[in-house]
């Protein structure tokens, strides 16, 4: 069976699309269809990789609109999802594009450095020493510790999409949360007001940085556990974080969400105020009525019971 | 066929059109369901980022309601389905994390173990596994209805727990919507995030994908949105307006919840479906 692959090129500021046909053998990646390409059809076209063992993270790209690591990713698997022999491969999203499929990692690297990217070691550690931690504390960040850099968790980043200037790509974040939860570190609150600081609450949680991660890391997980830090360390006094404990001492106060509340709790009641007309348009249709009482859960005692109790029994497993 | 309801804080708030409008519709089809009793909100993809433990153990207790029903659990809403189903999927793999958060229920006097009997499943994925509950209920096809499906993000990610069809290449809304006789279209927007739980927080950028998930719909010949997700439903028909001036776009499209879709095809109108209660785009909406 042959499969078309249209590539996105790039050369020199021109962009086109290409069509290239490849004979579909079992087991071949998509790496190597690219490989045979260059070897065998057209030298020019430029793409990334290295190790071809899901290690390095070179060779990532785009197939029909999501990232892949090409090294590992079978051109039959892709097929059956998308029940075509067209497959259509771009250079990874939210990248700026060198060529073809090479993508520019410096202005990344530039970005990883916002959040002070170094264990900053504990005054008791010292070079004859060294800087030991326990399996314990190890299993703390290691998963995190796995990220090969192949940045398919920032190509369909939707906030990364609409603005990179005030939020960070997800696999800084698991940078970050690595320095953070990794015990040898003396100092975590410098890496967490700089991921606050860079857009820690502005994530749209949509899950697709974790839906793409190819080493399993949840990248979205992270940033949840970044948010959480930021609270134990009093980071918390933004809009995003507000929002967030309004709807956690919702929980407490009632069992539900209080809607009409939630804006006034996150966000003040000046600005709350300013979204008057957005209330309106929802009194017309009846969406909202600010003479309705808040329902409490019958079961209110026990659940604050619930939360006080997890809340301590989390305190006492830190 | 019967299932616990988790209706989630939305559908007894400003989306309450969406609950009158699942019990209508499961009325029709036969599906038998019985709200949880006493449940707390999810923590809206929210409460995990303040006490992770604390949102786990809230999540247990529901779902060990619905367990002491002896029912598995209906959602009907992207993010609680992604709360339960992550609640129970670490529960499940983690003996000590179950044991640890049932000694924190019960010492706080909640009256049911946890155990991992009662599956989560979704309004949607409900009527993808049986489509024989549709078999000869559609009365009024929609014939030459474009639809455009807006799965959203919680129902698809991580696909690890949410484990319904392909999360990077969903086709089951399509199959449902062709099933009622319309049209799926395909747009730009359909796997976009409507970026709702970051409207505070991001704003300027929440209403941009807003104005560009309606826009593109439109764009496509859509007739109307419909979502299995009540907080999209909300983020697309409450800020369509300024969703529209941020990307200078004119479309006007309706977004429906898929409960509403699924009852014009079972003959019901606009007024049985609570269609009133939109805020944007009523004039526009051509069924039901």
């Amino acid at each position: 069976m042959d499969v078309k692959l249209r590539i996105h090129r790039f050369v020199e500021g021109r962009k086109w699309e290409q069509d290239y046909t490849v004979t579909l053998k079992t087991g071949m990646t998509v790496l190597e269809a690219l490989i045979e390409i260059k070897e065998k059809q057209d030298p020019t076209l430029s793409f990334t990789c290295s190790c071809r063992s899901s290690i390095c993270g070179a060779c990532a790209v785009r197939v029909n609109g999501n990232a892949e690591l090409a090294c590992e990713m079978l051109v039959e698997n892709l097929v059956k999802r998308y029940d075509t022999n067209e497959l259509i491969i771009e250079p990874l999203g939210n990248f700026k594009v060198i060529r073809d499929l090479v993508v520019d990692w410096d202005p990344k690297y530039a970005r990883i450095k916002k959040i002070k990217p170094v264990v900053q070691p504990k005054p008791e550690f010292s070079k004859e020493t060294g800087c030991k931690q326990s399996p314990e504390d190890f299993n703390k960040y290691k998963k995190y510790a796995g990220c090969i850099l192949c940045g398919s968790c920032v190509s369909e980043c939707n906030k990364n999409s609409l603005n990179q200037s005030d939020f960070l790509d997800p696999f800084v974040f698991v940078k970050a949360e690595k320095l953070v939860a990794d015990s040898r570190d003396k100092s975590p609150e410098e890496h967490l007001k700089a991921v606050v600081d860079a857009g820690l609450w502005r994530c749209f949680n949509c899950q697709e940085c974790t839906a793409k991660c190819p080493k399993g890391l949840d990248p979205a997980g992270a940033i949840e556990k970044l948010k959480e830090a930021t609270f134990a360390k009093k980071l918390d006094d933004n809009v995003g974080a507000r929002h967030a404990k309004a709807i956690y001492d919702d929980i407490s106060e009632s069992g539900t969400l209080d809607e009409s509340k939630l804006n006034i709790k996150s966000e003040g009641f000046l600005m709350a105020g300013l979204r008057a007309p957005m209330a309106l348009r929802l009194m017309r249709v009846g969406k909202m009525n600010p003479l309705d009482k808040h329902k409490v859960n019958p079961e209110i005692e026990t659940i604050r019971k619930i939360v006080k109790n997890a809340e301590a029994a989390a305190k006492e497993a830190e | 066929m019967k299932y616990a309801l988790f209706p989630g804080c939305v559908l007894e708030g400003a989306a309450a059109e969406a609950y009158t409008s699942l019990n209508k519709v499961c009325d029709k089809l036969g599906i038998e369901i019985e709200e949880i009793p006493n449940w707390t909100c999810c923590g809206a993809s929210h409460a995990q980022g303040v006490n992770d433990f604390a949102a786990l153990v809230i999540n247990a207790r529901n779902i060990s309601i619905a367990e002491n029903m002896g029912l598995d659990i209906m959602t009907v809403c992207n993010t609680c389905t992604l709360q339960l189903r992550t609640a129970k999927a670490r529960l499940d793999k983690d003996a000590k994390l179950k044991e640890k958060v049932n000694k924190v229920l019960k010492e706080s006097g909640h009256p049911y173990e946890y155990k991992g009997t009662s599956k989560v499943t979704h309004f949607l994925w409900i009527l993808d596994e049986h489509p024989e509950l549709l078999d000869g209920k559609v009365v009024n096809p929609l014939h030459g209805v474009k639809i455009a499906a807006y799965y959203g993000c919680h129902i698809l990610r991580p696909q690890e727990i949410m484990n319904h069809g392909d999360g990077k290449h969903p086709e089951y809304m399509e199959r449902l919507i062709r099933k009622l006789g319309a049209e799926p279209v395909w747009f730009d927007g359909s796997r976009k995030c409507c970026g709702f739980h970051a409207q505070l927080a991001a704003e300027h950028d929440v209403l941009t994908v807003t104005g560009q998930i309606v826009d593109s719909a439109g764009r496509a010949g859509a007739m109307a949105i419909a979502t299995p997700c009540p907080l999209c439903q909300m983020q697309l028909d409450m800020y369509e307006p300024e969703g529209r001036e941020a990307v200078h776009s004119q479309a006007e499209v309706p977004i429906l919840h898929l409960q509403q879709l699924v009852g014009f095809a079972l003959g019901m109108s606009k007024e049985d479906m609570g269609f009133d209660r939109h805020v944007s785009a009523q004039a526009k909406l051509k069924i039901g």
